[in-house]
């Protein structure tokens, strides 16, 4: 079962839901006082209910200073919980603001240990200094457990919708990110190569687009495979929807791991 | 706290209540008060007062155009209308267990004054309108009308906001407040011209979708509400501001509106409104709830009226309302237009089932009052009874058939010079009411929801072009669709009101069938000036007109609307501005058709009859000339367009209605979302080559495959529709010949002017 968490502010839970849902995979919405013991007793959960946390987009707390650093800070709540939980190899997702998320509850970039209590990545104001929402061309650069379905090197075409995406970090975690392929997407044009802006839309450093935690079950990335998961979603027509093998990979992963 | 009022003064006694109390009543209005109250046996307070002002202000009480709705928009009958025109939002025919409802509303007013908080408040009410039938908002639109940007700073009015600085602020406002409510924001207008200058137009729109078992009404009868019923009010605090929020937009803007109004403009919270509209929908979906509105201009007095009127009356107790400052006076809290605020009419026993939804989402609520049967609203305030009033007195105020004058309308045509070509279509397509609008429609999220199947922008990811209307998909189990497209057409309305308003009709159809939609409601936001003045009133008369009888013609009704007067100042009036939201349907979102241009060596089509209509054409503005013919769309002939493009809508690889600038400008649009050249042939056609490029009159431009061209034709033939080969896709640039004269322009240059 996945759990698609949700607060005040957060937006694209839904289009999660739909993606899991039209793969007949269980998944529940849950906010996260249902998690963290805020919530009245006959509606508490424990996260051990789950065999994977979806971190949804959209404006978690209205994103009003550093984009999902209220959310992050909540998540810090159950930390304990969640380092066991990633510990046991179940998974946790992030996408949009889901990622920032994951970045400022210091769950990703996983390399000095499962949880940082210091944010070592940051996703800042875009370079063109406002929201952007088109689509985008992706390269599939390495894959864990929620990529396996793409081939290598594959280019898709999703779209981006945010103002705070830039990702940066030290040379260091950068290094580390290269060396454990933990790079998993980058911003590319249609050929494939590295092209600058408009393809990289945030002005993010080596066009880093998603990244996963060195085991590969701890994901983030910008750009939004749910809302290509048909084809007929698509900017430019195509046979099939870029963003469904996202949702089948975890899938698969999933039920291997049980 | 409370004062009582002597209304035993003579006129000018009366006129100076008005204006003490801010509550823009004109004499007769006030001596209709005066006649209620001594029928009553007593004074009036300062908060009843304040009730009336509100109640009968020309915003929410529609006095001065309602007999011309009812003469021309009201009542197209049509069998997809469900609940229209009488509710916040229309209700209409979606498939069987669905309807979508839909919401036109103008923040004009206040966004003049604060651009920011006004647009991003305008969204926060649209949205509600749309909740509070019950629906989960799908779709936004916003179309803008602004002063000319390069207008020169020394030359800006007192007190008047210069366009650029109210352009940036109402778009941050719009995506600051859309994207952080998730409902994505598909459709609009950015249009400029020297008349908004004083007086921005910021309309906005929603669509949203309802099983039909669901639907809630605002207004209560015996059918879904009984005595003792609760009003739950629930989100945002009550606060001082949006005091006088609807009488501030009945009045023309003055150089001291910006230091009085201020506190008329209320401030939003898309972080309360996301987690109401949740919390909303869910008592809905539980079936919780008996009746709900929002709480928009006139506040809590004007809500709890309208959701009682006519078969109940109501107690409120003023006290128990949430408020986020703590010395309000009562008549304050009674008016204010805080945002983020529902009310909703519960059964007592279901009471606690809605509390609990709210806290999970921590949305604050009180419980403020009962519904009785008396047909009174009586307010308490502290157990002191402080407003006791017969509520059909408030709900039903003086209508005006205001007096009107037409301006009688001379169309001649000159003989004009020959333009160089090239250089023409550059600058069309640089013009700003025609160049690319991406820089405003990228910073709105179109995408949340999944369910943007045609986008805003359409065409090759590195090279996108404006579309027709955009095609959405409610409903994870239904391919049926909604195409949504917004229109207007100010330079014509400048010159014809009546002859405008039809072209907006056709044009607005035009862009849903460009889709493969077929058209199927309208909604209406009519902006105007001040309709005291006999030709305003002439003007908003002969637009109704126009509106209402191509609309009736077409069998496709007005559902909802809102109408906007004042939008004027001593400078400027602004050109009359209908603006309409047009939705269609399409039966299956996979074959919706774009705009660009698909592959090198497909045909391209010119439907319809283009004529030498020029009046309000793009080009003649360009060069100055202020006469022309008019274009007359006719109904009939629309709608044998619509079914023949429908008919053909397999064939057709790619479509686009013939809009400003002109063929020339449509098939450039069509080039750079297919990032590829045209070669045109215009010698068949028997005009002048200007006016055969640039004339606006009602057209599309198809893409057709080779081997479709003989079924494509057929179609044509069997509708009797006038249509012609002009050329086809081809190539890195756009090559036009007619007879000997020849026009190239290379592909990378358009894009260059475009963008």
């Amino acid at each position: 079962m996945i759990a698609i968490l949700r607060m005040e502010g957060t937006n694209n839970e839904e289009d999660i839901y739909n993606a899991f849902a039209a793969l007949k995979y269980p998944v529940e919405m849950v906010h996260l006082k249902q998690f963290t013991g805020e919530a009245k007793k006959e509606l508490e959960k424990s996260i051990f209910d789950y065999d994977g946390i979806m971190i949804p987009g959209g404006f978690s707390a209205g994103d009003y200073i550093r984009a999902g650093a209220i959310f992050g800070a909540r998540l810090k709540k159950i930390s304990k919980e969640l380092k066991e939980f990633v510990r046991e190899g179940r998974i946790i997702g992030g996408i949009c603001n889901g990622f920032q998320v994951l970045t400022e509850a210091g769950l990703l970039p996983g390399i000095d240990d499962v949880i940082v209590s210091k944010p070592q990545i940051s996703l800042g104001v875009n370079d063109s200094g406002r929201f952007e929402c088109r689509h985008i061309f992706l390269k599939h650069e390495n894959k864990c457990f929620f990529t396996e379905k793409y081939e290598k090197n594959e280019i898709l075409q999703v779209p981006i919708a945010h103002a705070e995406g830039k990702f940066i970090t030290s040379k260091r975690i950068l290094e580390k990110l290269k060396e454990n392929g933990q790079i998993i997407f980058r911003y590319v044009n249609r050929n494939g190569e590295y092209a600058g802006y408009p393809f990289n839309p945030n002005g993010s450093m080596e066009n880093i687009a998603g990244i996963s935690n060195p085991e590969g079950n701890v994901f983030g990335m910008m750009p939004h495979p749910e809302r290509v998961f048909y084809p007929y979603l698509h900017q430019e027509k195509k046979k099939t929807g870029d963003g469904r093998r996202f949702f089948e990979s975890i899938i698969e992963y999933l039920r291997r791991r049980i | 706290m409370i004062e009582e009022i002597s209304l035993d003064v003579d006129d000018n006694g009366l006129m100076e209540i008005s204006r003490k109390l801010g509550i823009g009543l004109n004499l007769e209005e006030m001596r209709k008060v005066r006649e209620y109250f001594k029928s009553e046996g007593r004074n009036p307070r300062d908060i009843e007062l304040q009730a009336i002002g509100q109640a009968w202000s020309e915003h929410c009480s529609y006095k001065s155009s309602k007999p011309v709705l009812k003469k021309f928009i009201f009542g197209i009958k049509a069998k997809q209308n469900l609940l229209v025109i009488e509710e916040d939002a229309g209700v209409v025919d979606f498939n069987k267990n669905y309807a979508y409802v839909v919401a036109l509303e103008s923040h004009n007013h206040p966004s003049a004054i604060e651009p920011y908080g006004g647009a991003a408040t305008g969204i926060g009410g649209i949205l509600r309108d749309v909740v509070c039938m019950g629906a989960k908002p799908i779709a936004l639109v916003d179309p803008l009308f602004f002063g000319d940007l390069n207008f020169d700073y020394k030359k800006l009015p007192k007190g008047v906001k210069h366009p650029k600085f109210i352009q940036s602020g109402v778009i941050a406002g719009i995506r600051d407040y859309g994207n952080r409510v998730g409902v994505p924001t598909v459709a609009g207008v950015t249009y400029y011209d020297e008349s908004y200058l004083t007086n921005c137009l910021v309309n906005v729109g929603c669509v949203g979708i309802v099983k039909k078992n669901r639907i809630i009404r605002s207004r209560i009868t015996k059918k879904n509400g009984k005595k003792g019923d609760v009003f739950i009010l629930l989100g945002g605090r009550t606060g001082r501001d949006g005091i006088h929020g609807v009488t501030f937009a009945s009045t023309e803007l003055k150089e001291k509106s910006e230091k009085e109004d201020r506190s008329a403009v209320q401030v939003g919270n898309p972080i309360i409104k996301e987690p109401l509209m949740h919390v909303c929908l869910e008592a809905v979906e539980k079936n919780l709830v008996k009746a709900m509105k929002d709480l928009g201009g006139g506040g809590l007095s004007c809500c709890a009226d309208e959701m009682s009127y006519p078969e109940f009356g109501a107690v409120i107790n003023l006290e128990t309302v949430l408020l986020k400052e703590k010395d309000m006076k009562p008549w304050e809290i009674w008016i204010s237009e805080s945002q983020e605020r529902m009310m909703m009419l519960v059964d007592k026993k279901n009471v606690d089932k809605v509390i609990e939804i709210c806290d999970l989402w921590d949305i604050e609520y009180s419980i403020v009052g009962e519904l009785t049967d008396d047909r009174r609203i009586k307010v308490y305030y502290h157990g002191e009874k402080i407003v006791d009033m017969d509520i059909k007195f408030l709900v039903e105020p003086p209508v005006y058939n205001r007096p009107y004058t037409i301006k009688e309308i001379k169309e001649h045509e000159k003989e004009i010079k020959e333009p160089v070509y090239e250089e023409t279509i550059l600058k069309l397509l640089s013009s700003p009411n025609i160049r690319s609008k991406a820089f405003v429609i990228q910073q709105y999220d179109h995408e949340v929801g999944a369910r943007t199947i045609t986008k805003p922008l359409q065409g090759k990811i590195e090279s996108l072009t404006h579309s027709d209307s955009v095609v959405l998909k409610p409903l994870p189990e239904d391919y049926r669709g909604i195409a949504i497209a917004t229109d207007s057409n100010p330079s014509l309305m400048k010159i014809s009101p009546y002859w405008g308003a039809k072209n907006i009709i056709d044009e607005v159809c035009r862009k849903i069938v460009s889709s493969g939609a077929i058209p199927h409601s309208f909604a209406d936001c009519l902006n105007f000036g001040n309709p005291e003045k006999p030709e305003r009133m002439g003007e908003f008369y002969e637009a109704c007109r126009g509106l209402g009888e191509f609309a009736k013609a077409l069998g496709v009704p007005f559902v909802s609307g809102n109408v906007s007067f004042y939008n004027e100042s001593e400078y400027y009036s602004v050109i009359p501005t209908p603006v309409i939201l047009g939705i269609g349907i399409i039966d299956d979102i996979r074959k919706s058709i774009t705009t660009d241009f698909k592959r090198n060596g497909d045909l391209i089509y010119l439907i319809g009859d283009i004529k030498r209509e020029m009046a309000g054409s793009e080009y003649y503005k360009l060069y100055g000339y202020n006469f022309g013919y008019i274009p007359k769309p006719d109904p009939e002939e629309l709608k044998n367009k619509i079914k023949s493009i429908l008919e053909a809508r397999k064939l057709i690889k790619a479509c686009h209605d013939v809009g400003a600038g002109g063929l020339a400008v449509t098939v450039c649009e069509m080039m750079i979302g297919g990032n590829v050249g045209a070669s045109i042939e215009l010698s068949k056609i028997d005009m002048r080559t200007d006016y055969k490029l640039f004339s606006e009159s009602s057209c599309f431009v198809c893409e057709v495959r080779e081997r479709d061209s003989e079924k494509f034709e057929k179609i044509m033939k069997k509708h009797n529709l006038r249509f012609y080969r002009i050329g086809r896709v081809s190539g890195n640039k756009l090559k036009i010949t007619d007879k000997e004269k020849s026009i190239i322009l290379p592909l990378h240059e358009i894009k260059e002017a475009f963008l």
